[in-house]
C-alpha cells in the first residue's frame, strides 16, 4: 500500500514536472511581456507578426521564401564542403607526407573562427550569393576535416596490417578497411559541419542579404520590430532542429552499425 | 649471450635513429609547406597577379602586425587593448558559463525530477543559435560588457550542460551498485563516483564551449562593440584596410589556438588519475 502511493506520486511528479516547466515559461513570457512590450513582444503580437510574415513579404519573400534562401545557400555549401573536406581529411589523414606539407598550412588557418572571415571575404567578393558560400564553405570545411583526419588516423594498426598480409593494396585498404571503421568519425563532422554551417549562414546574412532568415532578424532589429525578430529566431531555431533531425536520420541509414 | 644482447641493443639503436630521421623529414615537410605557402602568397601579390589593395603581402602583414603594437590608428586602440578587451568578454562569459552550466548538467543527470522539470526549459532554449541571440541581448541591455556577455554564455552554456549531463549519465552501474552495497548515500555516490566518471566528457564540453565562446565573440563584437578584435576587423573592413582584417584574423586564430592548448594543459592534470588506470 505504502508503495503503491509512492509510486502514483512518482508518476504525477514525472509527468507534471515538463508540463509546469514549460507553462512557468510562457507565464514569465506573458508577464515579462505585458509590463515591457518595447522590450519583449508577447505570444500573441509574435503570432500576429507571423501571419503577417505571409501577407506582406519583407523584401520580396515570405517567411518560407527566407527560409528556403538560407537553406539553399547552407544546402549548396554544404555538398561542395563534404566533397572536398572529406577527400582532404582522407588524403592527410592516410599519406603522412600530405598531411605534413598540408596539414600544417591547415593547422594555422583552422583555428580562424569562419565569422572572422566575413568581413575579409566582403571586402573580396562583395555581398553577392557567391560570398556566403563561400564562408558557409569555410566554416563547414574545418571540422569536417579534422573529424575526418582523426577517424582515418584512428583506424587500429592490425586491421591495416591484416589487409596487408592478405595481398591488399594500398588503395584496396584505404576503400575497403579504412574508409568504412572511420564512418562514424566522418559523419560527426558531417553533423557538426550542418550544425556549423547553419550558424555561420545566420551570421553571413545579419552582416549584409536582401533575403534569407539573418536578414529578417536585422530588419526587425533595425526596424525596432521585436516580434519579427522573435519570428525570424523562432523560425531559425525550428528549422536548426529539422536539420539535424534529418542528419540523425540519414546517419542511420548510411551506418546502422554506429551507436 | 653477451653478443646477443649487444646485437639487440644495436639493433634498437639503428631502429630509433631511422625513426628519428623519419620525423625529421615530416617535420622539415612541414617547415617547407608554410614557407612555400607564404613565398606564394608574398609572390602573387608582388607580381601583380592580385591587387595589393585587396590581399597585402605577408610582409605588409607583419609591418602592420608591429605599428599595431603602439599605434591607435584606424581603429582607435593599439593591439594589446583590443587583445584584452576581446579576452575580458570572452573569459567572462564562458566561466559564468561553466560555473552555471557544469553543476545545472550533473544535477539535471543524477536526480530525475530535476531532469523533468529543467529539461524542457534546456530543450526549448538549445536550438537558438548564439548568433541569433546577439540583437535580443542588444536591445535589452545594450552593447557593453554585461550584454556581450550574457551572449557569450549562451553560446557556452549549451555544450557545458548537454556534455556533463551526458557524462554523469553514462556512469558506470556496475560502480553505483557498489558503492550502494557499500552503504554510501545518494549523495555520496554523486560526488564520489558520478562526477569523477564524468569529468573527461565534461572537459571535452568545455572545450566545445571555449571554441563557440571565441568564435561568437568575433560576432558580437562585429555586430555592436567600441573595443576588441572583432571590431578592429569590422573597423578595418570599413575603412578598406585589409591587413588591418587580416591582421586581426592572424591574432584571433593565434589566441584561439594558444586558448585551446592552455585547456589541454589543464585537462592533462584534471585526468592523469585516467592515464594510470
Amino acid at each position: 500500500m505504502h508503495s503503491n502511493t509512492k509510486n502514483i506520486v512518482h508518476s504525477i511528479l514525472y509527468w507534471s514536472l515538463p508540463v509546469l516547466a514549460v507553462s512557468l515559461i510562457i507565464i514569465i513570457w506573458i508577464v515579462f511581456s505585458s509590463n515591457h512590450p518595447e522590450l519583449m513582444p508577447g505570444p500573441f503580437s509574435v503570432w500576429e507578426r507571423l501571419i503577417k510574415t505571409f501577407t506582406i513579404p519583407i523584401g520580396g519573400a515570405s517567411l518560407l521564401g527566407h527560409v528556403w534562401s538560407s537553406l539553399q545557400r547552407v544546402l549548396a555549401a554544404l555538398l561542395i564542403s563534404w566533397t572536398f573536406g572529406i577527400s582532404f581529411g582522407i588524403l592527410i589523414g592516410w599519406n603522412r607526407a600530405a598531411s605534413a606539407i598540408f596539414g600544417s598550412i591547415f593547422e594555422i588557418i583552422r583555428p580562424i573562427p569562419p565569422i572572422a572571415w566575413i568581413p575579409i571575404i566582403i571586402m573580396w567578393f562583395g555581398i553577392g550569393e557567391f560570398p556566403k558560400i563561400l564562408l558557409v564553405f569555410i566554416g563547414t570545411f574545418v571540422p569536417l576535416v579534422i573529424n575526418t583526419r582523426a577517424g582515418i588516423e584512428m583506424v587500429d594498426k592490425i586491421y591495416i596490417n591484416v589487409g596487408k598480409v592478405f595481398g591488399g593494396s594500398n588503395a584496396q585498404i584505404l576503400k575497403e578497411i579504412v574508409i568504412p571503421t572511420a564512418l562514424p568519425s566522418i559523419f560527426a563532422g558531417i553533423r557538426t559541419s550542418v550544425s556549423s554551417g547553419w550558424t555561420t549562414v545566420l551570421a553571413a546574412e545579419m552582416l549584409a542579404a536582401r533575403q534569407g532568415l539573418g536578414s529578417l532578424v536585422t530588419k526587425g532589429w533595425q526596424g525596432s520590430d521585436m516580434a519579427l525578430v522573435l519570428v525570424a529566431v523562432i523560425t531559425i531555431a525550428i528549422t536548426g532542429s529539422v536539420l539535424s533531425f534529418a542528419i540523425m536520420k540519414l546517419e542511420k541509414a548510411v551506418c546502422p552499425w554506429n551507436n | 649471450m653477451s653478443t646477443d644482447t649487444k646485437k639487440l641493443d644495436e639493433g634498437l639503436k639503428e631502429y630509433q635513429r631511422q625513426q628519428q630521421l623519419i620525423n625529421l623529414k615530416y617535420r622539415l615537410l612541414s617547415a617547407v609547406g608554410i614557407i612555400v605557402f607564404l613565398l606564394m602568397w608574398q609572390m602573387v601579390v608582388k607580381l601583380g597577379i592580385v591587387n595589393e589593395a585587396r590581399l597585402p603581402a605577408p610582409t605588409a602583414i607583419l609591418n602592420t602586425i608591429m605599428f599595431k603594437i603602439h599605434n591607435t590608428p584606424p581603429d582607435g586602440n593599439v593591439l594589446w587593448v583590443n587583445i584584452l578587451s576581446s579576452l575580458q568578454v570572452a573569459l567572462s562569459g564562458f566561466f559564468i558559463a561553466i560555473i552555471i552550466g557544469i553543476p545545472l548538467g550533473l544535477f539535471m543527470g543524477w536526480w530525475e525530477y530535476a531532469d523533468r522539470f529543467l529539461r524542457p526549459i534546456f530543450e526549448l532554449m538549445r536550438p537558438i543559435p548564439p548568433i541569433a541571440w546577439i540583437p535580443i541581448v542588444v536591445v535589452w541591455m545594450g552593447i557593453g560588457l554585461k550584454a556581450k556577455g550574457l551572449i557569450i554564455f549562451f553560446t557556452a552554456f549549451v555544450p557545458c550542460v548537454i556534455n556533463s549531463y551526458t557524462g554523469i549519465k553514462l556512469t558506470n552501474k556496475t560502480l553505483i551498485n557498489v558503492s550502494k552495497t557499500f552503504g554510501a548515500s545518494n549523495l555520496e555516490i554523486f560526488y564520489k563516483v558520478g562526477i569523477p566518471s564524468a569529468l573527461p566528457m565534461t572537459f571535452a564540453g568545455i572545450r566545445i564551449a571555449l571554441g563557440n565562446s571565441w568564435s561568437t565573440l568575433v560576432a558580437a563584437e562585429m555586430l555592436a562593440s567600441s573595443a576588441g578584435l572583432g571590431y578592429m576587423i569590422q573597423i578595418g573592413r570599413q575603412v578598406a584596410r585589409p591587413d588591418i582584417v587580416i591582421v586581426g584574423m592572424i591574432v584571433i586564430g593565434a589566441i584561439g589556438a594558444i586558448l585551446s592548448g592552455l585547456l589541454s594543459f589543464i585537462e592533462h592534470r584534471f585526468l592523469k588519475w585516467k592515464v594510470e588506470h
